[in-house]
């Protein structure tokens, strides 16, 4: 049985600093709409994509400026790749895969070294939903991109892109699965079954 | 029109007792655009809240190095009221709660954690019963969880009042009309801290203090439903879809 917490459920007797979580009172509680771990830990089942240094994240060029480019990476605020970090040049409209270069205190992101994914298919899962996208050392992309024959970029932030050629309605069949299923466990097992039978 | 007798052998129009809350209902997520969506039915109340955010905030100039803003939106639809339509777009009456429902949730958010940046609420009473700010408010704290924003609290509200001489909890349309006094009261369930305090009416300080009880002893009830509708829509399969762009 998953242990779903609301916002201001008790989470721990004791004062414990970690994320999706405050302490009031030398008590715990749970900040978010969030799952419960059996170590204690929140897992968000819900909320925008929150950058962090090193992240890789797929973004659509939104503007071109004088010293670089507006990246949409679906943040609550603006990405911004400066033309000195990529050699590559682009328009407005085309997909970029690029890792987080900084983040700083008003969560301004700064992107490094953007590369550009041309053709294909972009969608949009909920950023918390990413790391069962991806699965433990990049297993469920593997599998996804082995079955459906076609290139897979999962950014942090909840953009997907999927390469051209392959079977790209196998592989968005599989990763809505992914998203209705993610809290369930033995997802792993459960997607490798669907990806057999097929 | 003539006022009515309020209580009538000790029972209340609807045959409620004096503490008792009229029927209940609550769900989150019923809108996919949205970032976060509940709808709740509260007796004659049918109120339907979306939160959209954090967001870039614009204007720009509005927006805050240090924290989100909140813009909250609480409007009527032309076909809510039994009387006459109401007329599209802000009142006095509209932008006043739209006020006091914003300052709630500015005060139960972790607004530093978005730096400039808004977070949208916007409330929409279907059909109204009495007490739409109150259930707007209990629904908007679903609607704000299921966004996924830090929040330090399930906020929810309820009305209390004097009705022919007696204090009674989660007033009716006439009850609040005809009572002597209303009063819509925000609470965080957890540690009783009180986010909304209006007074419509005169009360003495005993009566108020016995309206606070019920009113606290009605918001357990209310925070327990609140977490139920958000429990039952994230256990289970999700009807989420995978958005082509």
């Amino acid at each position: 049985m998953v242990n779903i917490v609301v916002p201001g459920e008790l989470v721990s007797e004791k004062p414990i600093q970690m994320p999706y979580a405050f302490v009031e009172n030398g008590k715990t509680y749970a900040a978010v709409i969030s799952l419960l771990d059996d170590r204690g830990g929140l897992i968000p089942l819900q909320g925008p994509y929150d950058p962090a240094p090193e992240d890789l994240v797929v973004g659509v060029i939104s503007d071109i400026k004088s010293s670089g480019y507006s990246v949409d990476i679906h943040s609550p605020t603006p990405a911004f790749l400066s033309s000195k970090d990529t050699r590559d040049r682009f328009n407005v409209g085309d997909t970029v895969m690029a890792p987080v270069k900084s983040v700083d205190e008003i969560k301004h992101v700064t992107l490094g070294g953007g590369r550009a994914l041309g053709g294909g298919h972009l969608i949009f899962v909920p950023a918390v939903k990413i790391p069962r996208v991806i699965g433990k050392k990049n297993s469920m992309v593997d599998m996804i991109e082995k079955a459906a024959g076609c290139k897979i970029c999962v950014g942090r932030n909840g953009y997907i892109w999927l390469g051209k050629g392959g079977n790209v309605t196998l592989a968005m069949k599989v990763i809505e699965k992914i998203i209705r299923e993610a809290h369930v466990p033995g997802l792993t097992d459960r997607i490798d079954k669907m990806l057999k039978v097929i | 029109m003539e006022k009515p007798t309020l209580v009538v052998e000790g029972k209340r129009l609807d045959g409620r007792a004096f503490d008792q809350l009229r029927p209940i209902k609550m769900k989150a997520h019923v809108i996919n655009a949205a970032d976060g969506s509940a709808y709740v039915e509260w007796g004659d109340n049918k109120v339907l809240v979306g939160v959209y955010g954090p967001k870039e905030c614009l204007p720009r100039h509005m927006a805050n190095p240090y924290k989100a803003i909140v813009k909250c939106r609480y409007s009527m639809a032309p076909f809510s009221v039994l009387e006459e339509r109401i007329r599209t777009g802000p009142s006095r009456r509209s932008t006043e709660l739209s006020m006091v429902i914003r300052q709630v949730f500015e005060h139960t958010m972790f607004l530093e954690a978005y730096p400039e940046t808004e977070i949208d609420i916007f409330i929409d009473i279907l059909q109204a019963g009495g007490g739409t700010r109150c259930a707007g408010i209990t629904a908007a704290s679903i609607a704000l969880a299921d966004a996924g924003i830090p929040m330090r609290d399930l906020i929810c509200a309820v009305s209390a009042g004097k009705i022919d001489g007696q204090i009674a909890v989660d007033l009716s349309k006439d009850e609040d009309n005809y009572g002597e006094a209303d009063v819509p009261v925000a609470i965080a369930p957890r540690n009783k801290d009180i986010l909304l305090f209006q007074m419509d009416g005169l009360l003495t300080r005993d009566e108020i203090e016995h309206m606070l009880d019920l009113a606290y002893s009605a918001s357990s009830v209310i925070n327990r439903m609140q977490v139920d509708a958000l429990k039952e829509a994230y256990s289970g399969e999700r009807t989420e879809a995978v958005l082509p762009l």
